[in-house]
Order: structure tokens, then C-alpha cells, then sequence
């Protein structure tokens, strides 16, 4: 089979895997959706998560629709051969660059909106299938976040193959991957504002000033806590892994475009030869994901991963042994996925209570909330270490196993992303059936079920924070593997435009790049952290204005006003972003044309050192924090209401904007600036200042 | 409208009302727009139980709905003294009320619990509300504070809770507290300690502790009683709680 019918045989994974998507979806539709006052529960959230969808992609296609004519005026100007035929207008270039940015946005969309969509139909059903058992929940569930899961890898696939065919040119597929990455930016960080403004708001003001235990349906901002777990995990991380799966994809294929001619087309497709396997290795999967009535969750899902992981290895086994792809292509992307899932289940050994690290945090909590901080934030940066030592682990393998093979080795280190992220499918499906279950258990709480089907759905909601845990220690690795991809690939890019990036830390420039790069990350925490104490502090004023004004909501004879609050949640997180966007899109333009090329690479540097390891930081702290507060109230160091159940909420209070706004959202950060940068240097190599 | 009388025991209150006890635990809790909001605990009276004492028919007389029809949430008969003019007979169901306005009603027992060895922990809540432990079981605490002083201190009438001491209640040094939520665990160990090997039977640990305990660390029981009778009202355990009251137990364990 020549390279070229890979692609079709991509296209028609994505098909297939849309397909099986879309039949998940009516066969969750299908389900029973319980009593009524369950369904007016669901339907609040799902009217919530509705509205703030509508304001966010209303928001993002008006950004599209201006980035897209910007995309499509610069990319109209050839500057390739300036000295001399002069700058040559070609509009189909530029067009043909916009259309593939706007339809990587809209794939994005899809793929976040299928989720959204199946999760908030999703969730009442898994409640009410907790009534007969666990297992017919566990099953629904998982079966609605595969819905997730397998639109976006076959979206992308599709999207990737379709522009490769019809172009031929591995830089339009970055245009379609600007796309998705600058969408997902604005999914994660929006929906990480919009998801902890409430959570925090609906805590502080219910639990902590009033007593009222999680997912009252008393509280004001009760559903805007369980829309923002669907725009936060759902929408959000979706976008996310979308964007990154994308991205490790378009870097290979760029390195590949460099490749000698008559090599090109080859390492071109490669990668997505790799998607296409994973895509399939995912179908398979899932099948396997599987709870028996009193089983475990987790292990289920668990297992689903290294199944799926053992599949995509043989099926590229076989490939090796029939010689469509090289051994070393084959150990790399083995080393990637190898790599991504230790470093998964090592983010789990400090979030998950079983270990030191979260029960030494829990019982130094009996001496006061700045000790919890302390201990928390030292594990958070201790969790720093192993998957930075799986990252060079993994970055060093795959350079010399494919030099080793007479490949390129920077080709390596990006063969080892996407092999790392070709499981996508499988890893999405397993992280969007988290707040499924979050939601099914508000709803059980909110629509009055029983105690039976809450404690089912704790069980359930257990496994899915653990696979949130999981998925972000996989995720942040795979995007630094993924930038360092397209780190290399701007070199090339800029190469091919003549100029040799000289990137010396002697060099003031290059300096400069490198600490304005270092700058952007802890920045932008910064802006998407304020924003969320911002608009909870609002909020928070709106909770105490309805209990204050209509005090039959606390004695349950009043409804409080909930679209007030999904409002508010909505507006803030959504007027928060602009500042974000541009740290992410504009600031490396900025820097590269002031700068100049070496200046806007040493800027990347800078970024990706210092956003992955803020990112890694962030999310095991904050998820250490939030589950030694767990721990507590399971009944050590005195359970709930004692001095130590108060640092430790203190505690998650400071983490939850670390671990579901800031942190999830910097890999992200990165892969866009990377991924600007490379779309942009073909500009910036003629036109920069120094 | 049905009217009520309530003995409220934070703050020390007779109350006349026409809300059920749901709805005056709800309205005490939380429902007042006076923002005296918070954890409460009191019994229903007899409604025909009278003493002199008490200015009822007044109280009664003053007790109408509002003009737009709404019952009378509370008219104050008597504050402070309100426990010892009060006959234990005519108490009936004890109400605890959560922070958030959920209220479990807690029946009589004819039965009192049988004395148990070890140390004991007791949150006296009126007429005075000290944190104390003793080497005493609760029926001969209730002696020993009303009945039968052997120092100067006594009261009249008096409602207790014994609280769980877990492991410490035989270990007092070594034992763990485990989900016990008690601030200055030292104190209360050494406390244990003076009066497992000293003389006293009894012991303060907290002369103004708050009487808004976290219902989950009640051991067995209210106890109410006074010079003629002391009565006991059982605490069901978290497991029955959990299966029957599942609303209120959530609050009650924030």
C-alpha cells in the first residue's frame, strides 16, 4: 500500500470513528432519562451549558472570522524571493491558509460541542442508571465521554488527511492546527475561569458561611458548578488534548517536509499513519472498558488505556515488520506512549490519597493552613521531577533511536509525541467520563435519589478524578514533547527562508527572547488566576444578595435564581480572555518582529521551560490539595469541621484554580505560541527589527 | 393554626409558635431576617403544661398570624431559668436543628443507657455550658452536678451530651483521636489524665466552650433531668442516620 492510500485509510478511521461516535450518542439519547424532577435538574445544566457554548463559540467565531482575514491578507504576500522578483500577491495562498485556520477552529468546536452535547444529556441518564446498578452507570457514562473521545481523534484525522491531500503542503495543515490550538486556548482558559468561579463562589459562600453540604440545590450556584464541570472538563479539556494531538501531528509533518525530495511525502504522512493506527488502537479499546456489578471503575478504565496502548504497539509492530515504517520510527513512537502513560500514572501517586503525598499534606493540615500551603505546594513541585525525567528520558531515546536508524533525531523526539498522543481517543473518552459521573452524582443529590445511587455515583466520580489526575499528567507531557516537535520545526520553517537560527545564550537577543519567553507563562496564571478570584468575588456577592433578600431559599421555600449566577460565571470568564489571547498570539509576534528570529526561538525556549514545569506544578498541586482535604473528610485528623478540615479546604480553595484554570491551560499556551511562531516565520524571517 | 411550645436550648428560651418544628428548626436556623442564623436545639412542650412562672396566656394572646396571614414564627414567654421551671415530664421530641435548617427529631427513651467504664466527655449545654470529663457515667454525672453535689457547684435542672472520646477514652496519652474534630487535643489529654489517676471525678476542660457542637461526635444521647427526673433521649447511630435521614445526616456531618 503507497503512502498515499494511508491517507484515505485515515480518512476512513475518522469516519469509522465518527460513525461509532455518533452511534453512542442516540444510543445515550435512547436511555432512560429518569423521573421528572431529574430531568428539570439536568435541564437547568444543560440549559446553563447551552447559554455559555452559544456566548463562547459567538465569541470565538467573530475572533475566527478577524484572525482568518488577517491569516488570509499576510499569507497573500509571497516574500520568499523579496531581493528579487519583489513581494508577489498570490490570494489563493492566503485563502487557501485562512480556510484551513477556520476550518481547524470549527473541527475543534465540533468535537468540544459533541462532547458537551452527549455530556448534559448524559448525565441524568448515568443518575438514573445508578438506581439499578453501577454497572449499567459505569457503562453509560464511559460510553458518553467515548463519544468525546472518538469524534475529536476522527475530526482530526480527517481534517489533517483531507488538507494534505487536497494541498499537498504540510504548512497548510499548521494553518489547521492554528485553528484548533487558538480555539482550544479560549475553550480551556474560558471554560477553566467559568468552571472554578463557581465552584469556588458556590463553596465559600454554601458550605463555608452556611453549612450547606455540596450540590444543595439551595445554592445559588449550584448549577453554574455543574456547568462549569462540562465547559471545564468536557468542552475544555477536549479542545485541549484536540489541539495537542493536532499539533505533535503538524510538527512531524513539517520536520518530514524538510526531508530530502523524493523523501518528503513519506515522513509527511508518517505521523499521521501513526494518528490513523491510534485511532483504530482506540476503537478496540474501548471495548475493553468494563465494570462488573462491585468492580472497580478505575481499573476499568485503567485498563482500557494499556489495552489500547498494546494494540497500537502491535499494529505498528506489524507496520515495522512489513517495512511501511522504519524500526526507529517504531521505537520512538513506542518510547512516546510508553513514556506518556508513567508519567500519567506517576501525576496519580501524588494526588491520589493511598500515598504520602496527600496523606503528609492532610496531617500536617491539624497545624493551620499556611503549613498545608507549604507542604502542598513542595509536593507539587517535587511532582516536577518525574515526568521532566520522563520527558528527557523520552526525548533522548527517541533522538538516538532514530539517528541510530538514519533518521533525523529531532524527527524522533516528534514521532515520540504523536505516538504518545495517538491514543487519544481512548485517553479523552476516559477524562470527559469524569464529569459525567460529577454531574450524574449533582443530580442524584439535587433531585432527591436515594442514598444508594449517590454512594454508586461517589464510586463513580472516584475513578473519574483519578483519570482527570491521570489525563493531565499525559497531557502536559505530551505538549512539551509536542513543542520541543515544533520547536525544531520553526528552525526548519525559518531555515527554508534562509536564515540558520543561532540560538547562544552569549548572544543579548537570544537572552532576551528567553526571558521574555520565561515571562509568558507564569504571566499568563497570573491573568487567568485573578480573573477567577475576580469574578468569584462578584459572584460570591450575588449568592449572599439572594440568601440575604430572600431568606426562604435557605428554608427551601424559595428557588434562588440560578441563570443569575450561570450568567455571571458566563460573562466573566468570557470577558477575562482577551488579555490571555493576546499574551498568546500577539506577544510572540511581537517579540519575533522586534527581535527577530534567534530572539522569537530563544522566546520559545523560554516558554516551554518554564510553562511546562508551572503546568506540571500546578495541576498535581492542585489536585494534591483537593484530595487531602478529601482524605480528611473521610475521617482522619479529626474529619470534617475540625482545625484541620479548615486548612485543608483552605487549601483547595488556593488549588482549584492552580489544578482547572492555570494549569491545564499553559500547555496549551505553549503549543499556540509555537505554533504562531511557526506559521508566522516565513514573515518574520524577511521583516524584523534586530 | 396549631400553636407550639418550644424550649429552646441556644439561647435558654420558652417560645410560643405556630410553625411545626421543621419549620421553626428551618425558621431559627436559618429562615429569620434578622440573620440570627446558626445550629439549634430544642424540645417541644406540652402544650397544656402550665407553671407560674411562665406568663403563657399573654405569650398565646400575642401569638397570631401576621397580617398577610403568615403564622407566627416566635413570641418570646421567658429567657435565663427557663430549664428548671420546666417539669422534664412534659418534654417531648428533642429537635436538632443543622446550620443549613435540617431537623432530626429525637424520641424519649424509656431506657437509660447502661454505665459504661472508661473516661467520658460531656458537653453540658444548660442552664451553664462547660466542656468537662469525668471518670462518672452520665447518670451519675447528672447526680453528682443536681442531685447530689459534693462541692458547692450544682444547678437546679441541667441538659447534657456525653460526646465520643474514641481511643482516649481508655488511653488518654496514646490513643487516637481519629475523625474526632476537638481543638487542643493536648489539653484534653491531660485533662483525661488528671482525673484517670487523681482524685477528682470530674474535671473542666473548657469553662465557655460552645454549646454548637458537630452533632457527629455525640456519643449515645441528650440527657435532661432535674432534681426529680432525669430523662434520656438516644442518639440513633450514624449508620441509621445515614439509611433513614439521609439529608439531615449530610448536614450534620459538614
Amino acid at each position: 500500500m503507497d503512502y498515499q492510500t494511508w491517507l484515505y485509510v485515515g480518512i476512513a478511521g475518522g469516519v469509522i470513528s465518527i460513525a461509532v461516535a455518533i452511534y453512542l450518542y442516540f444510543w445515550v439519547m435512547r436511555q432512560d432519562p429518569g423521573s421528572e424532577r431529574a430531568q428539570k435538574v439536568a435541564s437547568w445544566i444543560r440549559s446553563g451549558a447551552n447559554t455559555y457554548l452559544k456566548r463562547l463559540y459567538t465569541a470565538l467565531a467573530s475572533l475566527a472570522l478577524i484572525l482568518g482575514i488577517v491569516i488570509a491578507l499576510i499569507f497573500s504576500f509571497n516574500f520568499e524571493n523579496l531581493a528579487t522578483t519583489g513581494i508577489v500577491i498570490e490570494p489563493g495562498s492566503g485563502a487557501i491558509m485562512a480556510a484551513c485556520f477556520v476550518v481547524g477552529a470549527l473541527c475543534s468546536a465540533i468535537a468540544g460541542y459533541m462532547g458537551m452535547r452527549v455530556a448534559v444529556e448524559a448525565n441524568v441518564r448515568t443518575a438514573t442508571a445508578a438506581q439499578k446498578s453501577l454497572q449499567q452507570a459505569f457503562r453509560l457514562s464511559f460510553y458518553a465521554g467515548s463519544v468525546l473521545g472518538l469524534a475529536m481523534v476522527g475530526l482530526a484525522v480527517i481534517g489533517m488527511s483531507l488538507i494534505f491531500i487536497l494541498t499537498g503542503e504540510a504548512h497548510a495543515v499548521l494553518g489547521f492546527s492554528f485553528g484548533a490550538s487558538t480555539l482550544a486556548l479560549l475553550a480551556k482558559a474560558g471554560g477553566g475561569i467559568y468552571t472554578k468561579t463557581a465552584d469556588i463562589a458556590a463553596d465559600l459562600v454554601g458550605k463555608v458561611e452556611l453549612g450547606i453540604p455540596e450540590d444543595d440545590p439551595r445554592n445559588p450556584a449550584v448549577v453554574a458548578d455543574n456547568v462549569g464541570d462540562n465547559v471545564g472538563d468536557v468542552a475544555g479539556m477536549g479542545a485541549d488534548i484536540f489541539d495537542s494531538y493536532v499539533a505533535s501531528a503538524v510538527a512531524v509533518m513539517l520536520l518530514g517536509a524538510s526531508f530530502a525530495v523524493g523523501m518528503q511525502y513519506k515522513y509527511t504522512v508518517i505521523p499521521l499513519i501513526l494518528c490513523t493506527l491510534g485511532t483504530f488502537a482506540s476503537l478496540l479499546g474501548i471495548q475493553f472498558v468494563k465494570v462488573k456489578e462491585g468492580g472497580k471503575p478505575g481499573a476499568a478504565l485503567n485498563r482500557g488505556t494499556i489495552i489500547t496502548c498494546l494494540i497500537f504497539v502491535a499494529a505498528l509492530l506489524v507496520l515495522s515488520l512489513t517495512e511501511v515504517i522504519e524500526p526507529g520510527i517504531f521505537w520512538s513512537a513506542t518510547v512516546g506512549i510508553i513514556t506518556g502513560v508513567v508519567i500519567g500514572f506517576t501525576s496519580d501517586y501524588f494526588t491520589n490519597d493511598q500515598y504520602k503525598p496527600v496523606q503528609e499534606t492532610a496531617r500536617v493540615s491539624t497545624s493551620g493552613s499556611a503549613i498545608t500551603i507549604i507542604t502542598g505546594f513542595s509536593y507539587g513541585l517535587i511532582s516536577i521531577v518525574p515526568s521532566i525525567i520522563g520527558v528527557v528520558i523520552a526525548t533522548l531515546l527517541s533522538y538516538y533511536v532514530a539517528v541510530g536508524n538514519g533518521l533525523p533525531g529531532i524527527y524522533g523526539i516528534g514521532v515520540a509525541a504523536v505516538g504518545m498522543l495517538s491514543i487519544s481517543g481512548m485517553i479523552v473518552s476516559a477524562d470527559a467520563y469524569g464529569p459525567i459521573v460529577d454531574n450524574a452524582r449533582g443530580i442524584a443529590e439535587m433531585a432527591g435519589m436515594g442514598q444508594e445511587v449517590i454512594e454508586r455515583a461517589d464510586v463513580l466520580d472516584s475513578a473519574g478524578n483519578t483519570a482527570k489526575a491521570i489525563t493531565k499528567g499525559f497531557s502536559i507531557s505530551a505538549a512539551a514533547l509536542t513543542v520541543l516537535a515544533l520547536f525544531a520545526a520553526y528552525a526548519e520553517v525559518v531555515k527554508a527562508n534562509g536564515i540558520d537560527l543561532n540560538i547562544s545564550l552569549r548572544d543579548p537577543i537570544v537572552i532576551a527572547g528567553v526571558l521574555l519567553g520565561a515571562m509568558t507563562p507564569p504571566l499568563f496564571s497570573a491573568l487567568l488566576m485573578l480573573s477567577v478570584t475576580h469574578n468569584a468575588f462578584d459572584m460570591i456577592e450575588e449568592i449572599r444578595r439572594q440568601f440575604n433578600e430572600k431568606p426562604g431559599i435557605l428554608a427551601g421555600t424559595e428557588d434562588p435564581d440560578y441563570d443569575r449566577c450561570v450568567g455571571l460565571a458566563a460573562h466573566g470568564a468570557l470577558s477575562s480572555l482577551l488579555l490571555p489571547a493576546f499574551l498568546a498570539v500577539g506577544f510572540p509576534l511581537i517579540v519575533g518582529f522586534v527581535l527577530g528570529p534567534d530572539a522569537l526561538g530563544g522566546f520559545l525556549g523560554g516558554a516551554i521551560f518554564t510553562g511546562v514545569i508551572f503546568a506540571l506544578l500546578m495541576a498535581n498541586a492542585g489536585g494534591l490539595w483537593d484530595n487531602a482535604k478529601k482524605y480528611i473528610e473521610t475521617g482522619k485528623f479529626g474529619g470534617p469541621g475540625s482545625e484541620a478540615h479548615k486548612a485543608a479546604v483552605v487549601g483547595d480553595t488556593v488549588g482549584d484554580p492552580f489544578k482547572d484554570t492555570a494549569g491545564p491551560s499553559l500547555n496549551t499556551l505553549i503549543t499556540v505560541m509555537s505554533l504562531v511562531a511557526s506559521l508566522f516565520a516565513p514573515i518574520i524571517a524577511v521583516f524584523h527589527l534586530f | 393554626m396549631e400553636t407550639h411550645f418550644y424550649l429552646s436550648l441556644l439561647p435558654e428560651a420558652l417560645i410560643v409558635s405556630m410553625l411545626s418544628p421543621e419549620e421553626f428548626g428551618s425558621y431559627y436556623a436559618v429562615g429569620s431576617a434578622k440573620k440570627s442564623r446558626g445550629q439549634a436545639m430544642f424540645f417541644e412542650v406540652d402544650p397544656s403544661y402550665r407553671n407560674p412562672y411562665f406568663h403563657t396566656e399573654e405569650a398565646l394572646k400575642r401569638c397570631v398570624p401576621h397580617e398577610d396571614g403568615r403564622p407566627k414564627a416566635s413570641i418570646y414567654v421567658s429567657v435565663y431559668r427557663v430549664l428548671e421551671h420546666i417539669d422534664p415530664a412534659a418534654l417531648m421530641d428533642l429537635h436538632l436543628t443543622t446550620q443549613d435548617g435540617r431537623t432530626l427529631a429525637l424520641k424519649a427513651s424509656d431506657n437509660l443507657p447502661a454505665g459504661e467504664d472508661g473516661l467520658h466527655l460531656y458537653q453540658e449545654i444548660v442552664p451553664v455550658s462547660p466542656l468537662v470529663v469525668s471518670r462518672l457515667d452520665p447518670v451519675s454525672f447528672y447526680d453528682l452536678i443536681v442531685k447530689n453535689p459534693t462541692s458547692l457547684v450544682s444547678v437546679p435542672a441541667i441538659t447534657f451530651t456525653e460526646l465520643q472520646l474514641g481511643e482516649l477514652a481508655s488511653d488518654p496519652e496514646m490513643g487516637m483521636l481519629n475523625n474526632l474534630p476537638y481543638s487542643n487535643p493536648d489539653h484534653l489529654r491531660q485533662c483525661l489524665s488528671d482525673v484517670k489517676t487523681k482524685y477528682v471525678s470530674t474535671k473542666m476542660v473548657d469553662r465557655t466552650h460552645s454549646p454548637v457542637i458537630p452533632y457527629r461526635t455525640i456519643k449515645n444521647g441528650f440527657y435532661v433531668g432535674n432534681q426529680d427526673k432525669l430523662r434520656y433521649y438516644p442518639m440513633p447511630s450514624a449508620e441509621v442516620l445515614r439509611a433513614e435521614n439521609y439529608r439531615w445526616f449530610r448536614s450534620a456531618s459538614m
